[in-house]
Parts: C-alpha cells; structure tokens; sequence
C-alpha cells in the first residue's frame, strides 16, 4: 500500500522536528544534519509500503532513533556527545530579555543531568519532554514496552530532581505555561484539573 | 538519615508522573490524597512541578535555523539522487516461468523473463551500475496480479505508467513506444515500424531495438514478427513463449522453433487504403503481400475497433473466419 501523501508532504511537515530532535540528542550540528537526512532517506525507501493510517511521525522518530542509538554504539562518540550535547541547540540566539537569571541557570542544570543520562533514559525524556511523544511511540522507537519507556521517563526526572538538589527554581506558576494544542489526551487528561485550577498546584512546600 | 515511608516509596512514581503533567486520573487522586497528609511529599510534589517549569523553557527554545536549512536543502539534493537510482523489485513464478517485475517511482521500468532461476541475482537488475534496488512486497503485487489475468486472457490491457529511462537511446525509446501502441491480437513486422518511424530502412535496427526490450509482454514486442510471417526469435531462443503469447491473443502458429511461421488463413488482413477495409485472408494475393504494410488482426471485434469496416468484394462480415 502506497502512502497517502506524497513525500515531499512528508517532508515538509517533519524535517525540522526531526532535525531539532536529532540536534539535541548529537554533539555536532554536521551529525544532527547527517542523522536528519539518512532517516528521510531511510524513510523514503520503506514509505511505499506504510499503511495510509501509520503515525507517519512516530514513524520517522523510530527511525531518527534507531539511528542515533546505532550512530552512539561508537563509546568514543557518545564520550563526545555527553560533553557536547544540549538541550537547549546552544548555537541557537540567546534568550530575550524575560529571561531569567534562576530559570537560566535551572536550565544549564538539567541540561547537564539530561547529558550524562543513559542512552535510552535521554532519548526518552527528551521524546516525551520537548516532543511530547506518547509512551507507545517511545516504546516502539526504543524497542521496549510502553511501560518500559515510562519508567526511563521516570528515572530522567528523578536523576534531575538529584541534579538540582540545593538549587533554587522559579515557582512553577512564574514559568511560562506551554501552550500544547498537540497534547495527547493522557497527558493531560480530560478528568486531570487544569493545574492552576488544582486546589493544591499553588501552595509552596511548607 | 531517616527513611521514607513505605506509602511514600510506593507512590513516588505517581507523584512524579502527576506533577510533570502525565499520570492517568486515578493516580492523580492517589496522589493527591496522599500529600494532603504527608508534608515531605508535598514538597516533593512541587519540587518536580518546578522541574517540569524549567522542561517547559527548555522546550521552547528554538533550534538554530541556519543548520535546520543546511540539512534540509542536503536532503532534497540526495533525497532527488535517490529517487533517481530507486527501483524496486519482485520476482513470481508465471505460467511463462519466474518473471521479475520492477518498478521506480516513474513506473515500471523491467520485466524480465528470468528463464528457470528464481532469484534477482540471475536479473540484469543485479549487474546495473548506478541503481539502488530493493525487494517490493504489496506494489507490485498488483502489477503481477494484473500480469497473471493477461496471460490467462481475461485482461486485454496492461495501462501500466512505464519508465523507459532503461532504453538505451531516443531511437530505442520510440522503438519501444511505437511497439506499445500495437493493439491487443493485432501483428505487425520490424519493417512496419521502421516504417511507421519514418525510417524505412532501419528494420534490423528494430529488430536490435527489441532484442533490449526491458519491458516484454507490456511493451508487447511479441506483436512484431518477420514480413513473410516467421516468427523470428524472442528472449534469446524462447520463441516458444512468443507463441504463447500470441496463442492468448487468438493468434495461432505453426511449425517449431525457428521455422515457426503465423497462420496467416486464421487472420484478418488489413492494408492501408482510403476506405478502411480488411480483408479475408482469401481475398485477392493479400496473403501473400508482405506483414508491416499488412497487419493482421486476430477477430473482427479488434478490426471494428479500429475503425476498420469489412471489405465489400471479400465480405468478411458475411464469412467470418472459423475462431
């Protein structure tokens, strides 16, 4: 069964996700741009045979993914990649004028956590994190069960709780909330109150 | 150090999905009821809510443009190479032995008669330079579907989009689209097409032409035998399958091998002239009159289809030739 869409489609609505997911997982912007190609061109090859309704992204993150994890079986390029690597694409501008002095240096901290992560726990945390892919899509990327890829989450999170033990955060309601049209509904559930509206999102630690 | 709790320990990852905005409804109650009492995890929970702030920043900030560009415009430039070297294949067995068909994004591009091998490797696929080929599963199942209803003879037309890029020449390529507007139990001669090229005298070209037919049977090359009505050679030395071909249209052969000769008295003769009248085979020495200024038609269902009408001296409308 041919795609629905042509490629060209295809590539035009996923090249920069997958380019900006690849860029925050690789040391170098030439390997994000090697990376980002040979997973279109991989995609390219099997695309006539995806079913008219497959999650065409889930897709080319599986792909993106897998070839990280075969680009980084090279210790010596992960060495590298947990020196280099950022969250933040750190040749991108630097933040406007609202940034914050506390949030900034959260940021660099997490970011220093999220880099000397495992393999499997960074590329989870930054698919469900900054993609908000769901736990079936992660899993089918990392070749494990949805639980699985929950509980990689689950430790990234607990590992950058450690990381910031002692630093001072913004509150969470001075951060700017992110507007998701593309949240899944599990993330944010139709029965999960909005958090400002929980009756308990607001107080401090006592 | 103190201990956590056992609850406490237990709800930890609850705690952790509710505040970062991923727990299921139920946990979320769990966890809610759960730090309405227990002060430490209260804590907890808004330390992680602050966690999932700074995710929050961290995912709003752009990736640098300028690489996103770099990359994208590398892809299109291999992304258009690729597609240009793309051909993907299938090999199935046939009544007229394992055949491969092959396919680029263009159409398809290869039918090959692989003579009693199954395998690609025995294909001129696997010896061409500058193609990327890789096995098809569901395309070009449908093309061989199709293929497989012609050879029974319950298809008259293979409307496949087709991708000549493999004829060696412009000359071979019109070749081989004069060839496939040859209709369905229609035959004509090498000369008939050099002719109808305008190139009189370019019969063994033709014929050369053809002997490289990337695409027998839908550019159907089967069509086109000798003036005096020998069938000639076909894929190498296989003019039993020429016969068979021509056998599915209604048009039978006789003789073997390389005396095999069309039976000219089982078909319609048609010769071009201003009233559009085909002949018996009977009529006046047009059976003897060389094939390419005549075509033979196998029925008159085929000739009223073109347009032709019956001849009024011979009268094949009256005196249909025996099926």
């Amino acid at each position: 069964m041919m795609g629905a869409q042509p490629f060209e489609t295809i590539v035009g609505a996923h090249h920069g996700e997958i380019y900006r997911y690849l860029r925050r997982v690789t040391a170098r912007p030439t390997e994000a741009e090697d990376l980002s190609q040979e997973t279109f061109l991989r995609a390219y090859r099997a695309y006539r045979t995806l079913g008219p309704d497959a999650n065409v992204r889930a897709w080319l993150f599986a792909i993106a993914t897998n070839l990280s994890r075969n680009h980084f079986r090279s210790e010596k390029r992960r060495r590298v990649a947990h020196q280099a690597v950022s969250l933040e694409n750190r040749d991108a501008d630097p933040e406007g004028p609202e940034a914050e002095a506390l949030l900034g240096e959260a940021r660099t901290l997490v970011d220093i956590t999220v880099r000397g992560l495992p393999l499997k726990q960074r590329l989870a945390f930054i698919m469900r994190k900054i993609h908000d892919l769901d736990y079936e899509a992660i899993g089918r990327s990392l070749d494990c069960s949805p639980e699985s890829a929950r509980a990689h989450v689950f430790q990234a999170l607990r590992k950058i709780r450690v990381g910031l033990n002692g630093h001072e955060l913004p509150p969470a309601g001075g951060v700017e909330r992110r507007a998701s049209p593309a949240q899944s509904t599990e993330r944010r559930g139709a029965n999960a109150p909005p958090s400002e509206t929980s009756p308990f999102s607001m107080e401090r630690p006592r | 150090m103190t201990r956590k709790p056992q609850s406490c320990l237990q709800i930890e990852a609850e705690l952790i999905a509710t505040a970062t905005g991923d727990a299921q409804p139920a946990a979320t109650r769990r966890v809610e009821h759960h730090i309405e009492t227990c002060g430490a995890c209260r804590g907890e929970f808004h330390r992680y809510r602050e966690i999932e702030g700074v995710v929050g920043a961290l995912r709003r900030v752009p990736a640098p443009a300028a690489g996103e560009a770099r990359a994208r415009e590398g892809l299109e430039s291999r992304l258009a190479d690729l597609r240009s070297r793309l051909v993907s294949y299938r090999v199935f067995p046939s009544p007229l032995g394992h055949v491969l068909i092959a396919r680029s994004e263009h159409g398809v591009s290869l039918v090959e008669y692989l003579h009693g091998h199954s395998d690609v490797k025995w294909s001129r696929l696997a010896r061409m330079a500058g193609v990327e080929i890789q096995e098809d599963g569901a395309e070009i199942e449908t093309l061989y579907r199709e293929l497989l209803e012609y050879l029974r003879g319950d298809r008259t037309r293979l409307e496949w989009p087709l991708d000549l890029r493999l004829a060696k020449s412009d000359f071979h390529r019109a070749v081989l689209r004069a060839t496939a507007a040859i209709p369905y139990g229609a035959v004509t001669s090498y000369a008939g097409i050099a002719a109808e090229l305008g190139r009189p005298s370019a019969t063994r070209a033709v014929a050369q032409a053809l002997r490289w037919n990337p695409l027998p049977i839908v550019v159907p090359c089967h069509r086109i035998i000798g003036t005096s009505g020998a069938l000639t050679g076909y894929s190498g030395d296989k003019v039993g399958l020429k016969q068979q071909l021509l056998a599915v249209e209604g048009i039978q052969a006789k003789g073997k091998r390389s005396d095999s000769h069309v039976a000219r008295n089982t078909l319609y003769h048609y010769e071009r002239n201003d009233q559009h009248e085909y002949c018996l085979p009977t009529c006046g020495d047009i059976a003897r009159r060389p094939i390419g200024p005549v075509t033979l038609l196998a029925s008159r269902e085929l000739a009223g289809s073109l347009g032709l009408v019956p001849c009024t001296a011979c009268r094949p409308d009256l005196h249909p030739l025996a099926a």
